[in-house]
């Protein structure tokens, strides 16, 4: 799949105003959105870089290189993204309460008002991979690759270890999703975990929200209007997509400039 | 009276070629002007106007290059000319006289060039200072007096406008909602009573792109009536321009992107 996309930076104090614009804009009240997303880089797992140098007497030498290029070529860091609730933050989840039969199953006298606590056992995850925009495109649209697909509740940090991909950090998106035909805008800023992790993998509970500190002090927003293309290589579609963006940039011309993001910003590949 | 010689007929050959190239640029930019809705861009107009003045003066600089030849060269008709039937012809070759409406304009050409020349005379001459009082241009004693003034009014034009937001003070003392508002007018800026003001406001917004364009989304608005020069326009707009760059973000769009695709932390400007 592919995707098209354009960004604008909002000011702080025109994030009212451009979610009243949008709400307009698509007829649709925004969907508030909290996303936890993790980090991961991928690594060579030490022992399968092979370099022979001055092998010249190697037979396989173009098998290996070709081999060599497939495991140690394309390393990107990968988006591991989980949606939240606002009553996600700011309890810590108790081990036993995993299962919530248990406070069933033990009668009325303990009523379980406490609300659900964030349970990391639970959490939902899907790894999103971007690769680089596509470089030297004529069309002022930011295109890139992209892929994602769900993974399995709970820890994630594991299964990701074993795929080769290890934890680089996370931080918590904030924001509202407006739908506008085929064009997803989604306004959102990054929000920072107070403390720094103790050990180097995903926390497993979360702060309050009214903790969490803003990655762009000003509180400025990012606003991203995207739409996916099924088939990237069929240019027809790419075109009608890019049109379609440039209609958007053109509606929101006396609000905000959406543009091309810088390529070298978005590069997922991992050095 | 000698037939011209090959260098002669040259020259003359030349004349005319560009005095075609003229016409056909003139033409051109004339055509551009009538057909193409809307109004061609700024870039174009500059380049053809470009086109135009590199044109006129290759002419004139070929003109008074061949000034002896082309002022002592006489037309006229042989015995075989067909006089009858190309009548129209040569009527025009052997007018001595200027067409009546291109006499006008050199009439209007050269009034206009006489107090510049004598201004130029003067100054070459006496060098006392005494500025020409030519109503075309300003006096640089006036430039000044306008750049002192300009500032000043254009601060204070700026210092009762809310800039943060897209309501004007006077819109929010009157009571945000009052304001008919709503998304007609956010997407368009003229669509309110104040259009007929900033009408003005927005055609220089429109001029140029990057600042220009950014600072539209604030929108300059001035009273009806405020009658101001495009100066103060532009001056208030640099003024504004500044003030936005205080609310901006502290971190660019680049860091932050950076900073969610790859975890690096931006550096703080």
């Amino acid at each position: 799949m592919h995707e098209l996309l354009l960004f604008a930076s909002v000011p702080a104090h025109q994030h009212h105003e451009l979610l009243q614009q949008l709400a307009g804009l698509t007829a649709m009240q925004p969907r508030h959105r909290l996303e936890r997303r993790l980090i991961f880089k991928a690594y060579r797992k030490p022992g399968l870089i092979n370099t022979r140098v001055g092998a010249s007497q190697d037979l396989q030498g173009n098998e290996m290189q070709r081999l060599n290029k497939m495991l140690n070529g394309g390393m990107f860091y990968t988006q591991v993204v989980g949606p939240l609730d606002e009553s996600d933050f700011g309890l810590s989840s108790s081990p036993s309460a995993g299962d919530p039969d248990d406070a069933a199953m033990s009668g009325t006298d303990e009523i379980p008002t406490n609300r659900p606590a964030y349970s990391y056992e639970n959490q939902p995850w899907k790894l999103e991979f971007r690769d680089i925009p596509e470089a030297g495109t004529r069309s002022a649209v930011t295109a890139r690759l992209m892929a994602s697909s769900s993974l399995p509740k709970g820890d994630i940090s594991t299964p990701m270890t074993a795929w080769g991909y290890s934890f680089v950090s996370e931080y918590v998106v904030e924001g509202d999703i407006f739908v506008l035909n085929d064009i997803v805008i989604f306004l959102h800023r990054v929000l920072h975990y107070p403390t720094e992790p103790q050990s180097h993998e995903p926390r497993r509970e979360l702060p309050p929200l009214s903790d969490m500190t803003l990655l762009e002090r000003s509180g400025s927003y990012v606003l991203q209007a995207s739409i996916t293309v099924q088939d990237g290589g069929n240019q027809e579609m790419m075109k009608t997509a890019s049109q379609h963006l440039f209609g958007l940039r053109e509606q929101l011309k006396s609000a905000v400039r959406l543009e091309q993001a810088d390529r070298l910003s978005l590069d997922t590949r991992a050095k | 009276m000698s037939t011209p010689t090959k260098d002669q007929i040259k020259a003359l050959e030349q004349s005319r070629q560009r005095l075609v190239q003229l016409t056909h640029s003139l033409a051109s930019l004339i055509g551009s002007l009538n057909q193409s809705d809307p109004l061609p861009s700024w870039p174009s107009l500059q380049s053809q106007a470009t086109i135009l003045s590199n044109n006129l003066l290759s002419i004139s600089e070929h003109l008074s290059e061949n000034q002896p030849l082309l002022s002592s060269l006489v037309a006229y008709p042989g015995p075989d000319f067909p006089g009858r039937t190309q009548a129209p012809t040569l009527e025009q070759l052997l007018r001595t006289k200027l067409d009546p409406r291109v006499e006008d304009w050199v009439a209007r050409g050269r009034r206009r060039a006489v107090p510049d020349t004598n201004t130029n005379s003067n100054d070459n001459g006496n060098n006392d200072g005494n500025e020409n009082d030519n109503d075309h241009d300003l006096s640089e004693h006036d430039l000044a007096e306008l750049w002192h003034w300009a500032p000043v009014e254009a601060n204070r034009e700026a210092r009762q406008r809310d800039w943060g937001g897209d309501y004007t003070l006077e819109e929010r003392e009157g009571g945000v909602a009052n304001v008919v508002t709503g998304l007609r007018r956010v997407l368009d800026d003229g669509e309110d009573d104040m259009g007929s003001t900033s009408g003005s406001s927005e055609g220089e917004g429109n001029e140029g792109q990057g600042e220009e364009e950014e600072m539209e989304v604030v929108g300059v608005r001035m009273r009806p009536g405020a009658g101001l020069l495009p100066v103060v326009v532009g001056l208030s707009l640099i003024l504004l321009l500044g003030a936005r760059m205080v609310m901006a973000p502290v971190v660019p769009l680049e860091g932050i992107l950076r900073f969610m695709t790859t975890g690096a932390q931006p550096s703080q400007r």
